[in-house]
C-alpha cells in the first residue's frame, strides 16, 4: 500500500479533472435513459394503449395534475402539516438521540447493562406499534409526532452509541490533560469525534421518521400529504396520486441530501465508508 | 465536596462495569435475561396492580399472555400468520429474482452502474409506504400489495450490496485469475462470485428486516388478512392486549426471518465475515 501513496497524491489534481469529465458523460447519459423511459411510457400508454390509463396514466397526465396540485391551498396546508410533524419529531429524536447514545457509548455500566435492550428495541419492527400510538394519542399531530419519535430515535442512539467508542483514547487522554473534564471533555472531544456517526444515524432516522410520518397519516387523521396521497387512490386518480408520491420522493431525497451535506461539511475529514452502518 | 462524590461514583461505576466486563457471555447473557425479566416485573406491578396507566392503553403483560390465548384458542393466530408468512416468502423471493441479476448487472458493467444506480437509490430513498396506496389501486385488496411492499421493500438492500460486493472485488485476485487462464465463466464464478456474497447475505439481512417494516405497513393500511389485520382489528375494538400479543409476534418473526439468514450463511459461506453497505 505504502508506495502507492505518494504517486496518487501527484497525480490527483490531473485525475480529478479527468473524472468530473466522466461525471458529466454519465450524467448526459442518465438523462438520455429516464427520457427514453418516460417516453416509452407515454408511448405505451397514451399512443398504443397497452397499459389502461386508469391503472398507470402517463408522464403527461402526471405532470399536468402536478400543476394544478402545487396551486392548491390544501396542498401545501397538507405539504406543512407532514413537513412541521417531521422536523419536530426528527429534532426531538436528534437530541435525545445524541445524548442517550453518548451517554451508553461512555459508560461502560451503561453500555453492558442498558445496550443489549437498546438493540434489541432498535432490531423491532416498531411500525407495528402505529395502530397503538393512534389509539393512545388521538388523530391530530400528537400521534404522529410521537411515531416520528419512536421511528427515528434508535438508528441515531445507536449510531452515536457507536461512534463513541471508536473515540480514540489518545484523544481523550489529551484532552484531559488541557484540562478537560466531564462536560467539557464530552463538548469538545467525544462530541466532535462520535458527530460522523451520529450524522449517519441521523440520516437513517430521518428516512425511518417520514415512514413514521406517513403511516400515521394513513391510520388516521385528516390532515397530511399521506392523507391526501390515500384519499387520491381511494378516488382512483391515479395521476394526482403519482404526483404526490413523486413530491415525496422529492422531500426525502432532499432531506438525505441536506443531511449528507451537513455531514461532508462538519465532519470533512472522515471517510464515508469508514462509518457504521447500522441499517 | 461534589467533585469528591463524583469522583467515587465514577469508582463504583467502574466496579460494577469490571464486574460485568468479566462475565462470561453466557454470564452477561443470563443479566439481560435478569433484565428483561425485573422490567416484565415492574410493568405487571405498576399497570396491573397499582394501575398507574390506562391497561387498555399499555396491558400489563400477564394480560398479553392472556391475549395470545385468546388469539390461539379462536384460530385467528395460525390462520393470519399463515397468510402474512406466504405474503413475505413471496415477496422475499421476488425481490431475489430480481436484485441478484439486477446487482450483478450494475457490479459488472459501469453504465449500467451510472445508470440504474442513482435511479434505484432515488426510489429506495422514498419510504416505501409512500408506494401503497398505489399498490392498493393496481393489485386489490388481497395480498397482492402486501406482496409488492415486500419486494419493493426488500430488493435495494440486496441490489446495492451485491453490486458494491462486485465492485470491491481485489483486483490483484482478478489479476492473478487471468494469469492463470481463467475463462470469463471461471472469472465469475471462483473469483467474483466468492468475494461477493459476504455482501450478498449483508444485503439479505438488511432485506429481511426491511421486509418486515414492509409486511406491516401493507397489512396495517388496507389488507383484511395477516397479522398486521390482526393487530388494527383488535386495536379498534380496544382488545389491545390481542393486539400486543400480535406484536410480540411480529417481533419473533422478524428476528427469526434475520436469524434464518444467519443459519444460511453459515451454511453456504462458512468462511464469510461481515460486510456490507447500506444507509
Amino acid at each position: 500500500m505504502s508506495p502507492t501513496i505518494p504517486v496518487r497524491a501527484i497525480v490527483r489534481p490531473r485525475r480529478r479533472g479527468l473524472l468530473r469529465e466522466g461525471e458529466l458523460r454519465w450524467r448526459l447519459l442518465l438523462l438520455a435513459v429516464i427520457a427514453v423511459l418516460l417516453l416509452v411510457w407515454e408511448a405505451a400508454v397514451s399512443w398504443l394503449g397497452l397499459v389502461p390509463a386508469v391503472f398507470l396514466p402517463p408522464p403527461t397526465a402526471v405532470l399536468s395534475s402536478f400543476g394544478e396540485l402545487v396551486v392548491r391551498g390544501d396542498f401545501w396546508s397538507g405539504f406543512a402539516f407532514s413537513l412541521g410533524n417531521l422536523a419536530v419529531g426528527v429534532v426531538l429524536a436528534v437530541v435525545i438521540g445524541v445524548v442517550v447514545g453518548l451517554a451508553v457509548g461512555w459508560f461502560p455500566v451503561l453500555r453492558f447493562t442498558v445496550a443489549p435492550f437498546l438493540w434489541l428495541l432498535y432490531s423491532t419492527p416498531k411500525v407495528a406499534l402505529a395502530p397503538l400510538f393512534i389509539l393512545v394519542l388521538g388523530l391530530g399531530s400528537e400521534s404522529k409526532i410521537a411515531l416520528v419519535f419512536l421511528l427515528a430515535v434508535f438508528p441515531i442512539i445507536l449510531n452515536t452509541m457507536e461512534g463513541a467508542l471508536t473515540v480514540g483514547g489518545s484523544l481523550v487522554n489529551a484532552g484531559r490533560v488541557f484540562g478537560a473534564r466531564g462536560v467539557a471533555l464530552g463538548a469538545k472531544v467525544i462530541l466532535p469525534g462520535t458527530l460522523p456517526f451520529s450524522l449517519v444515524g441521523i440520516q437513517r432516522g430521518a428516512a425511518l421518521g417520514f415512514t413514521g410520518e406517513v403511516l400515521g397519516e394513513f391510520l388516521g387523521g385528516s390532515g397530511g400529504l399521506g392523507h391526501m396521497l390515500e384519499r387520491a387512490a381511494f378516488d382512483f386518480k391515479m395521476d394526482q396520486a403519482l404526483a404526490i408520491v413523486i413530491v415525496m420522493i422529492a422531500i426525502a431525497s432532499l432531506t438525505l441530501a441536506l443531511i449528507g451535506a451537513l455531514r461532508r461539511r462538519l465532519a470533512p475529514w472522515y471517510d464515508d465508508r469508514a462509518t457504521v452502518r447500522v441499517s | 465536596m461534589s467533585a469528591l462524590f463524583a469522583r467515587q461514583e465514577a469508582r463504583r461505576a467502574r466496579g460494577a462495569a469490571a464486574f460485568i466486563a468479566g462475565l462470561s457471555p453466557r454470564g452477561r447473557a443470563g443479566l439481560v435475561a435478569v433484565e428483561v425479566l425485573v422490567v416484565l416485573a415492574l410493568w405487571q406491578f405498576l399497570v396491573g396492580t397499582l394501575r398507574l396507566v390506562n391497561p387498555v392503553f399499555l396491558p400489563p403483560p400477564l394480560d398479553i399472555v392472556n391475549g395470545f390465548g385468546e388469539l390461539l384458542a379462536t384460530g385467528t393466530l395460525g390462520q393470519n400468520l399463515a397468510v402474512s408468512a406466504g405474503s413475505w416468502f413471496t415477496g422475499y423471493a421476488l425481490a431475489l429474482l430480481i436484485g441478484i441479476p439486477l446487482g450483478l448487472l450494475m457490479g459488472s458493467s459501469l453504465p449500467v452502474d451510472r445508470v440504474v444506480g442513482p435511479i434505484a437509490w432515488t426510489i429506495y430513498a422514498a419510504p416505501s409506504v409512500a408506494y401503497q396506496p398505489l399498490s392498493k389501486a393496481w393489485f386489490g385488496f388481497g395480498t397482492g400489495p402486501v406482496i409488492f411492499l415486500v419486494a419493493i421493500s426488500a430488493v435495494f438492500p440486496i441490489l446495492f450490496n451485491i453490486a458494491a460486493g462486485m465492485r470491491t472485488t481485489n483486483p490483484s485476485l482478478v489479476r492473478a485469475a487471468r494469469v492463470y487462464g481463467a475463462s470469463r465463466l471461471d472469472l465469475y464464478r471462483k473469483v467474483f462470485l466468492p468475494s461477493t456474497v459476504p455482501f450478498l447475505f449483508a444485503g439479505l439481512r438488511q432485506a429481511a428486516v426491511l421486509a418486515t417494516i414492509g409486511m406491516m405497513v401493507a397489512e396495517l393500511t388496507g389488507s383484511s388478512t395477516g397479522i398486521g389485520a390482526v393487530i388494527i382489528r383488535s386495536a379498534n375494538t380496544y382488545q389491545t392486549d390481542q393486539s400486543f400479543a400480535a406484536i410480540m409476534i411480529v417481533v419473533v418473526w422478524s428476528i427469526a426471518m434475520t436469524q434464518l439468514v444467519g443459519v444460511a450463511e453459515r451454511i453456504l459461506a462458512p468462511w464469510n465475515r461481515r460486510k456490507g453497505v447500506g444507509r
